[in-house]
């Protein structure tokens, strides 16, 4: 069933609170940790203390940790999805990641239907894992490991914290720029939980071929929505 | 003064009367330190505290033989070479004088906790109250007025030795050769360049270092050239550089426009 006949459902309310609040806690943990790292931002420790700013940041480490945990929890579907497609990576996958970069300069190349997450989100949410895993624990070593974990190991943290963190930075932009900029019709799926159908046959046609065949949707109101 | 310094610590020579530790407080205004509960030891804290930067560590201990020992040992910043805190603070907040002397610039700390967390010694201690790094400075403003520190200059038992890093090797040698004729497995620590380039705080350990609590092969991490040399200007760079790309394609897109995405 479409929504307003528009509309395909595509996530789960708790499955897109999970999503910001991931999102801006990771954006506020790399505001916190920046005027460390860039004399540009030293200002910030001057408005606002660095003390304030490095409780701050352990806050939002807080929730950055707790948030999948209560996902797996409140969001299981949304979750399991995320994963189980994460980690089927496929032919048709591998062709979009060789093409889709033209589309950064406008271009619309022949592309294999995609599924429900395409190959560049596969390899994003994979990219994500691996850098929370990362930062959670070489910030967990940093913050609790004092006398418990040997300082040889602990100087180690702070370097693979940092990459991790830049990684991130740099992963989330790109992911920004692409949902924001590239896609908007795709942000509805983010904010509301479903996506336009024109939209959803366009860039996850093997999704909604599969969503038909489940009786999820019929083609005739997909039809009619794009 | 233009000269290496350093400072000794003949280990078979302490009385562990903590004079020493009393004079460091008295000279920089330290308050006494109730932060460890008494539990009936001798040891006076349990560890450095950002109001103690010189312990006198006192461990009781039964050799293989049965025989009964108690090692001390004072304990404070190492003065390496080859500084692991000064190295990995972000802030370039801590600097080394030409005494040899490491020093922390409280303006300039911000009370990340990177010097702790790399000092192959575990030494700085955050001062949770005032946010700022805080460990044993030398005494470095007495020495730049030709003075003493203040543990030197107190010590009871003339176990603690300062003058020249020169002098201060020729005198370790000497007391080595003294001290292990009761002491066999006696041996210097710091005294000479090891992974940390050598320590101005010198000992004569009557013992091997790992019975004093001290690591044997001290070392500043790789870590941290890892991060400072690499890892830093590579993030500022990907960071203005990922803004700018996206900036520029963000134009481009509007110019090209988007057909159908």
């Amino acid at each position: 069933m479409l929504i307003d006949n528009r509309y395909v459902p595509r996530h789960q309310k708790t499955f897109t609170i999970c999503h910001w609040l991931n999102g801006i806690s990771f954006l506020m943990l790399f505001l916190t940790a920046l005027p460390l790292y860039s004399d540009t931002f030293l200002f910030l420790y001057n408005i606002f203390g660095a003390k304030t700013l490095q409780y701050m940041h352990r806050f939002f480490a807080i929730i950055f940790i707790l948030t999948p945990i209560f996902g797996l929890l409140s969001a299981r579907k949304g979750y399991a999805t995320m994963i189980k497609e994460a980690f089927s990576f496929g032919r048709d996958d591998l062709i979009f990641l060789l093409k889709f970069p033209v589309t950064l300069i406008g271009i619309e190349p022949k592309m294999p239907k995609q599924g429900f997450y395409n190959g560049g989100e596969k390899v994003n949410i994979l990219l994500q894992m691996c850098i929370w895993a990362a930062l959670v624990c070489s910030g967990a070593i940093l913050w609790f490991g004092t006398g418990v974990v040997d300082n040889s190991i602990r100087a180690w943290m702070i370097p693979i914290h940092s990459l991790a963190a830049g990684i991130g930075f740099a992963a989330a932009l790109a992911h920004i720029y692409l949902a924001v900029v590239q896609n908007p019709d795709s942000l509805h799926g983010m904010t509301e939980g479903s996506i336009n159908a024109r939209y959803a046959v366009h860039h996850h046609g093997a999704w909604v071929d599969e969503l038909i065949k489940k009786g999820k949707v019929t083609k005739k109101e997909i039809e009619q929505a794009s | 003064m233009a000269t290496e310094m350093a400072m000794l610590h003949d280990v078979a020579r302490c009385s562990a009367c903590r004079a020493c530790m009393v004079a460091c407080k008295q000279w920089h205004d330290l308050p006494a330190d109730m932060s460890t509960p008494f539990k009936g030891q001798y040891q006076s804290h349990a560890d450095l505290t950002p109001t103690t930067w010189n312990l006198i560590k006192m461990n009781e201990r039964t050799d293989s033989m049965g025989k009964f020992h108690w090692d001390f040992i004072k304990f404070q910043c190492m003065h390496c070479q080859k500084p692991a805190c000064l190295l990995g603070c972000p802030q370039h907040a801590i600097s080394q004088k030409e005494s040899g002397a490491v020093v922390i610039n409280e303006d300039l700390c911000v009370g990340c906790g990177y010097c702790r967390a790399n000092c192959p010694f575990n030494v700085p201690r955050i001062d949770p109250e005032r946010n700022k790094s805080t460990k044993c400075d030398l005494c470095f403003d007495r020495i730049e007025h030709g003075m003493v520190p203040s543990c030197a200059k107190t010590c009871t038992a003339e176990a603690i030795a300062f003058g020249t890093k020169v002098d201060m090797q020729k005198l370790a040698e000497q007391r080595l050769a003294e001290v292990r004729t009761n002491h066999p497995n006696a041996q210097l620590y710091g005294v000479r360049p090891n992974g940390v380039g050598g320590t101005h705080m010198m000992y004569v350990l009557p013992e091997p270092p790992e019975v004093y609590g001290l690591p044997v092969n001290p070392k500043t991490p790789d870590s941290i050239d890892l991060w400072r040399d690499y890892i830093r200007p590579l993030g500022k760079i990907a960071g203005v550089g990922a803004a700018a790309g996206l900036a520029g394609l963000f134009v481009l897109n509007r110019l090209l426009g988007k057909k159908g995405a």
